[in-house]
């Protein structure tokens, strides 16, 4: 296989040494002029201008001026800037003067879309569905990470959160689950690095006593270091063709994230400051006691009839209600946000200097999410022929999430909260000191205690930068042969911080009080590509030829330092007895071979596409082996085919590409018994696969993109079907085999799907305009092959509480649980109940403009999908169900009582108003007024998660107490609770 | 601004190209897993401390299921059960059946077949390796051998009449390997353990090149080794004797064996504890007795039926293994049945106090069962004189009793009873003989039913894993290949 590298590094070569042929310049003249928006013809700045056929390009400035060289004789001058759409003109020859009106793109037709590691098309021209988010709209309301202001403005795509914590804790899925057992995360590229994702628990649920210590740690997924306000696009590559690009780590889509680069011009600053705060969005209220012998008949012990009686002789006889959510999540502390940008730019040189601040201030005493960032982008042009752009950022993100989600030890707050009874006050005392738990009564924690005292925090250090290099090898009016290189890398370190000090309620009773943890992770992604771009013009079509070779090395290491026992008021890992510590490491390195043509013919009207990547990684049992993806897609557009301006394009595409195999699956471990003071080698009950493969997603999708009046309306639409095969599985051999499990590649799942994007621009005048668009998602999933029995996989649920379960033939989402038979009877076995599948979702964005001031709100809406609400069942367990006694309460505990899950199998459906904005330019007049070089002002105010309209009885009907996991499972267990959030904007432009 | 050179520039591009080429076709793809050692460490060329640390790996995993049989055994032929209460499936399944191959009764088999895959893991390793000379290689495949013959031994005492897998050594992809005879079992075994000591043999005077883990005691040489594989070996050759009425040839084979095992009849009774130990320890990390615990603990009890069997000494006195290896307490009764006698052995009882103690060792071979397998080795050639006098060396020198009382003219059947009562008493809740025994001479049906509808059981069944894996429904009864 050491051939095919051979044969791509001669390939390359080859390329290389094409002779060089570039013409010599002719006297030429300079061609200026003044670029204007088409409507109200405001001048637009950093307008791309080229001369088609010669290396020329100059961008416009503040007043919208542009002068470039061009040669004598007619030339084609062609006019680009993000958010309009391309125009291009003729300049006869002599003139020298060329004004022009560009429109605007509302739909964003125009903006360029990835095809390869160095190769992007418009996305008027792309033969697969596109995904595209402008860095306007990320920013437009405020988000803790960027995920969050995906809602709605996707379609195929699923977001989730685990909680209401504050800082993130998101998982995204692109075009349903496309694995069981494997990874299940998108790939993140950002500005060409590829960047980690990964989630490390940092420990809380060792302390709390969690079922699952790992995955109910509620860890953030590292995407939340990310700087929301420096994207300036999202592309989110969805179908096998679009992300097979990217080989065997693409088959849950990737995410191609581009960051903010400098303009020429002189230095705009902008400032930006938020201030806000969040909310309690909603809560859970607790079961009223109408009367003493009420409380009495629920609380039998001594102790705890003493205390009813006592707290009701103070309180007039009578027993008071406290609202203990607004007790335990009362906080709206400020909440702000800093942001300072500088972009400009003269000569070769072009710069964008970003710097953050940020603190979001959780609803819990304690808890919050702070992330700072510098971001430094220069681009440079090197003589005429190259072009050296860097990216750089360092990001310091602080979480603290408090304690929460599922616990045995009632440390978590929501938890304790479902077996606490209403009429006792868990405040503290005037002078801070909180009362003891009254036996009998509380369970021996108090929330209030634990935000005020313990410590949940994680410290990230991040730095991500790279170096790209463009080297125009070879530029004639009919053919461009370019060089990318590429080198980027992404370093964090996580710490978490962990501190239960032994004062704690939940603490005292344990046998070693007063725990501490101190977790590491550090990562560390290292990638670099060279690329060789050969395009074509002859007649009317265009051909672009690009081969190259990318290597990645992604490698991750944790580590964890448990004590308990600790000695009283000190936190640090060496002040205990017990001390555990863990260390796990893990390396991969995959190198790509790649060749990809991209055609376009019968002038743009035929657009095809053919590319093929053969990859071999360190994580499959042959390393030296090769797997191949391929991909091909064809589009045709119609013009002026329903309208004139109008256009309706048919694209078609099929693609392949992998999920490679977790590390370590192909290794076969040694357990290290002890015997005689030495550790033995025994081999561990799980076969590994030393000739484990990726899985191999296969996908067809076809769609129909059409655009009209002139670009004011569009429409989308997208069939999908992908098969999942030779997915990573676990079997049980034959027991005399010496192995319990054993990892096979094999079975087949399936994902099928529509997706629609629509926008609409009915109103487009100088001083009024309406934009509304829309997406809509529909999936299914089937489990088509299975050649295991049907199983529960990890991390599905809890036994009998509802669980996710794989079975041939039905959906990979389906939710199984004890029920009741036709007769009333609980059933033997547990048996389809429900599915976390939504039946289909759709977001709708609307943004007003009406003068100098812009109103938008973006909606979202679920239909179906089921959620085990496992908070209600427990607050059952508690006779402490704020229905208690109506007819709904007692089907519950009828059922709890027999075993039977259906009542807390709730229905999904929920409509949020996810984002509300309202800005306003500050008129010229005024900021003149204002003097001290200021350009713009503009103020706003903005809100997300507004309101919620669902019949879910829980906190928030999106949820999932174990995320982290390939299938997600909406399963509710007494989360961080959701809240609102409110932020007035002031921007200055200088 | 300098121009740089495009002729300059593009073979500057090329050279990157090249190297980049060469850079990945040279990086190393072969990324070890750091976090554990992987089997591959052992089977590819292993240095000779790493063979040792599969050897000890090898002695570690022998402690398994040492408590898990002896807890299942113990409650099958009635010599005890376990009362704590906490699984129903003890007074349950256990005593009433039906026998569960997804549960108890389909276990103690797993864990033992993993010990069985390490060893033949070691088995490749040694034929890998260059690092031993051909005595050390011969010494490590004799050990080696001689610890998989015993794990099949205890496979096939489990299982009994259902046979077992033997030809496990296979791919894991590989159809799983077929069921073999009971006696085709012992065959394997027999001749696995005469393989092992003509390596051991061979081996000469070299020392093992690993080190032998405690409760081996004196059997650390090659030489001395050899003396322990001959004691399961005539373990092995009276089991067939027994379980298949295979006869003559078994008995001499058992004979000739014990004649080249430790067994002894000098230094009684101090050398009646001759032999090897699962060697427990209470330090940090190191396996732990599995039956001991407290007086007060109401989990273990002994089987009441067992009281009315122990015979007096001279004095009055009951039987010194009795007294010294059971205690009575209150009364403890779940679910209908009953005792008030606790297993003592594995406690300190100095002083007259008994404490749980992790670290008493378990006997897997001493001299006293030497002695007894030699009673039923000479019952079994009808050298009666001899059987009486193996029996008394037991009965008077570990029981503290009389002479007994059978003679060169009783009938074999109170020979067998005798030896049997003498097997209970010297190796109680040891390896669960009174169940072994029962069904070795055919004496199930004597064994004590205490409720309505419990039974004995023949043999533990197979695993529901196995039934599974041959897409067969459980319980299943593979068929076996003679």
């Amino acid at each position: 296989m050491r051939k095919a590298i051979v044969l791509g590094a001669v390939s390359l070569i080859a390329l290389l040494s094409i002779p060089d042929v570039s013409a010599a310049q002719a006297q030429g003249r300079t061609i200026g002029g003044v670029v204007t928006r088409a409507i109200g013809g405001r001048p637009v700045r950093g307008v791309t201008v080229t001369v088609t056929g010669s290396q020329q390009i100059a961008q416009s400035d503040d007043s919208g001026r542009y002068a470039i060289l061009a040669p004598d004789g007619e030339v084609r001058l062609s006019f680009r800037a993000i958010g309009f759409s391309r125009k291009d003109v003729l300049v006869p020859a002599t003139q020298t003067n060329m004004d022009v009106a560009l429109t605007e793109d509302v739909f964003e037709l125009e903006a360029v879309v990835v095809t390869g590691q160095a190769t992007t098309l418009e996305r008027k021209n792309a033969t697969t569905a596109t995904a595209y988010v402008s860095g306007e709209d990320v920013t437009k309301v405020t988000a803790p990470t960027i995920e969050s202001s995906l809602t709605g403005r996707v379609a195929g795509v699923n977001l989730q959160s685990n909680s209401g914590a504050p800082g993130g804790g998101i998982q995204m899925q692109i075009r349903g689950n496309n694995t069981i057992l494997g990874a299940y995360d998108p790939l993140y590229v950002i500005d060409g690095v590829i960047y980690s994702n990964v989630r490390i628990a940092g420990g809380r649920g060792q302390i709390d006593d969690a079922a699952f210590a790992v995955a109910e740690d509620d860890p953030v997924n590292r995407v939340a270091d990310i700087n929301p306000t420096d994207v300036a696009s999202i592309e989110i590559l969805k179908g096998a063709a679009a992300s097979s690009i990217y080989g065997s780590k693409a088959s849950n889509g990737v995410v191609v994230i581009t960051t903010n680069r400098g303009q020429l011009g002189k230095p705009q600053v902008t400032l930006t400051s938020r201030l806000g705060s969040f909310s309690l969005a909603n809560r859970i209220e607790s079961r009223r006691f109408n009367s003493v012998a009420e409380a009495k008949a629920r609380f039998t012990s001594a102790t705890a009839q003493a205390a009813i009686d006592s707290i009701a002789a103070a309180n007039g006889g009578q027993l008071p209600y406290f609202d203990l959510y607004n007790q335990v999540w009362h906080a709206r502390s400020p909440s702000y946000e800093l942001i300072g940008d500088v972009k400009g730019g003269s000569g070769a040189t072009r710069y964008y200097v970003s710097g953050t601040w940020k603190k979001d201030q959780g609803i819990e005493d304690n808890t919050g999410f702070g992330r700072q960032g510098l971001r430094i982008n220069v681009d440079q042009g090197l003589g005429s022929k190259f072009d050296v752009h860097v990216s750089s950022v360092f990001n310091r993100a602080f979480h603290a999430r408090g304690w929460d989600n599922n616990c045995n030890n009632y440390a978590c707050a929501g938890y304790f909260l479902a077996y606490q009874p209403s009429f006792v006050d868990l405040r503290p005392r005037a002078d801070g000191t909180f009362r003891d738990p009254i036996p009998g009564l509380e369970q021996a924690a108090n929330p209030i205690q634990t935000s005020t005292f313990a410590q949940n925090h994680t410290e990230t250090n991040r730095f991500t930068g790279g170096v790209t290099v463009d080297f125009a090898a070879l530029s004639t009016e009919n053919a461009n042969l370019k060089f990318v290189g590429a080198v980027g890398a992404d370093i964090f370190q996580q710490q978490d911080n962990l501190w239960s000090p032994n004062d704690l309620f939940y603490e005292r009773p344990q046998t070693l009080p007063g725990e501490a943890i101190q977790n590491n992770g550090v990562g560390r992604n290292l990638n670099w590509n060279l690329n060789g771009i050969f395009q074509r013009q002859f007649g009317p079509a265009n051909t672009t030829t690009s081969a190259g070779l990318q290597f990645e090395e992604r490698q991750l290491g944790t580590s964890r330092i448990r004590t308990q026992n600790l000695v009283p008021g000190q936190q640090n890992v060496n002040q205990g007895t017990n001390t555990t510590v863990q260390e796990n490491f893990t390396k991969e390195r995959t190198l790509a071979l790649y060749l990809n043509e991209q055609a376009l013919l019968s002038r743009d009207r035929i657009i095809l596409a053919a590319g093929v990547r053969a990859e071999r990684s360190s994580v499959n049992g042959d390393v030296n082996k090769y797997f191949i993806f391929p991909r091909f897609s064809g589009a045709y557009r119609f013009q002026g085919l329903i309208g004139e301006g109008s256009e309706l394009k048919l694209r078609a595409s099929y693609g392949e590409t992998g999920n490679q195999p977790l590390f370590g699956q192909k290794f076969t471990l040694l357990n290290t018994p002890q015997l005689g003071g030495q550790n033995g080698f025994t081999l561990a009950g799980a076969s590994g696969a030393p000739n484990i493969e990726p899985e191999r997603l296969k996908e067809w999708d076809g769609g129909v993109d059409v655009s009209f009046l002139n670009g004011r309306g569009t429409f989308e639409a997208t069939y999908y079907n992908r098969h999942t095969t030779n997915l990573l599985l676990q079997r049980v051999p034959a027991p005399s085999s010496g192995f319990a499990t054993q990892i096979f590649n094999g079975g087949e799942i399936q994902n099928r799907g529509f997706e629609i994007v629509a926008g609409y621009a009915p109103i487009q005048r100088q001083d009024l305009s309406l934009l509304l668009r829309s997406t809509f998602t529909s999936n299914r999933s089937k489990v088509v092959d299975l050649p295991v029995p049907a199983f529960r996989p990890p991390l599905s649920g809890f036994g009998g509480l509802g669980v996710t379960f794989i079975q041939e033939g039905q959906s990979l989402t389906q939710i199984k649980a004890f029920a009741y038979d036709a007769t009333g009877t609980p059933t033997a076995t547990i048996i389809k109940v429900g599915d976390s599948n939504p039946d289909y979702r759709i977001g709708l964005t609307s943004d007003l403009t009406w003068k100098s001031f812009s109103f938008g709100t973006v909606w979202d809406y679920q239909h179906g999908g089921d959620i085990i609400n496992l908070t209600s069942f427990l607050y059952i367990d508690s006779q402490l169900s704020p229905d208690y006694g109506t007819p709904a309460y007692i089907t519950k505990v009828n059922a709890y009582n027999d075993g039977v899950m259906t009542p807390f199998i709730e229905d999904a459906t929920f409509l949020k108003l996810r984002e509300v904005s309202l800005g306003w330019l500050v008129p010229q007049r005024f900021t003149n007024a204002v003097g001290l070089g200021v350009r713009d002002v503009r103020l706003g105010v903005s809100a997300r998660n507004l309101k919620t309209w669902t019949n879910y009885s829980g906190l928030d009907p999106e949820v999932a107490n174990l995320g982290d996991a390939a299938i997600r499972n909406n399963l509710d267990v007494t989360p961080y609770p959701p809240s609102r959030s409110f932020f007035f904007t002031l921007a200055v432009g200088f | 601004m300098t121009t740089i050179s495009i002729l300059h520039s593009r073979r500057l591009l090329s050279v990157a190209a090249l190297s980049a080429a060469l850079v990945a076709a040279g990086c190393n793809f072969d990324i070890v897993n750091q976090n554990a050692p992987t089997d591959d460490q052992l089977t590819n060329n292993p240095s000779k401390l790493i063979l040792a640390r599969a050897a000890t790996g090898i002695f570690s995993q022998n402690f398994t299921d040492v408590g898990g049989d002896i807890q299942i055994y113990t409650i099958y032929g009635r010599e005890g059960y376990n009362l704590l209460g906490n699984d129903p499936r003890e007074t349950g399944e256990a005593i009433s059946g039906p026998q569960d191959p997804g549960g108890r009764a389909g276990g103690n088999w797993f864990a033992k077949y993993q010990a069985i895959r390490s060893v033949n893991t070691y088995l490749q390793a040694l034929s890998s390796t260059v690092n031993l000379t051909a005595e050390e290689k011969a010494a490590s495949l004799g050990f080696a051998q001689t610890m998989k013959a015993a794990m099949f031994l205890r496979l096939a005492v489990r299982s009994g009449t259902y046979g077992l897998p033997i030809d496990v050594d296979r791919p894991i992809d590989a159809d799983p390997a077929p069921f073999v005879s009971q006696d085709a079992a012992f065959a394997y075994v027999s001749a696995l353990f005469d393989s092992a000591k003509a390596n051991l043999q061979a081996a000469g005077a070299t020392a093992f090149p690993f080190p032998i883990a405690p409760g081996f005691g004196s059997f650390n040489t090659p030489t001395l080794f050899v003396q322990f594989n001959r004691a399961l070996k005539a373990r092995a050759e009276v089991f067939r004797a027994t379980f298949l009425a295979c006869g003559a040839p078994c008995w001499t084979s058992a004979q000739t064996a014990l004649s080249e095992s430790f067994l002894t009849r000098t230094g009684l009774p101090g050398s009646l504890s001759l032999g090897v130990y699962y060697g427990y320890s209470t330090a940090a990390n190191e396996p732990q007795n599995p039956i001991t615990e407290p007086l007060t603990s109401v989990r273990y009890f002994v089987h009441p039926s067992l009281a009315a069997l122990v015979q007096n000494q001279a004095g009055g006195a009951p039987d010194a293994r009795w007294s010294s290896k059971t205690r009575i307490v209150a009364v403890r009764d779940l679910n209908g049945v009953s005792s008030t006698i606790k297993p003592v052995m594995y406690n300190n009882n100095a002083g007259g106090g008994s404490v749980a103690d992790l670290g008493a060792d378990i006997p897997v071979i001493k001299n006293e069962e030497l002695l007894l397998l030699s009673a039923e080795v000479n019952l079994g050639l009808s050298n009666k004189a001899a059987a009486i006098a193996d029996i008394d060396s037991v009965r008077i020198r570990s029981g503290g009793l009389a002479p007994t009382t059978l003679t060169t003219g009783s009938a074999d059947a109170a020979f067998v009873t005798e030896i049997l009562y003498n097997r209970l008493m010297s190796l109680l809740w040891e390896q669960g003989v009174r169940w072994i025994d029962a069904r070795r001479y055919g004496r199930l049906a004597s064994l004590p039913l205490d409720r309505p509808g419990d039974t004995v059981f023949p043999s533990m069944i197979v695993p529901a894993g196995e039934c599974d894996a041959r897409g067969l429904d459980t319980p299943c009864t593979p068929p076996v290949s003679p």
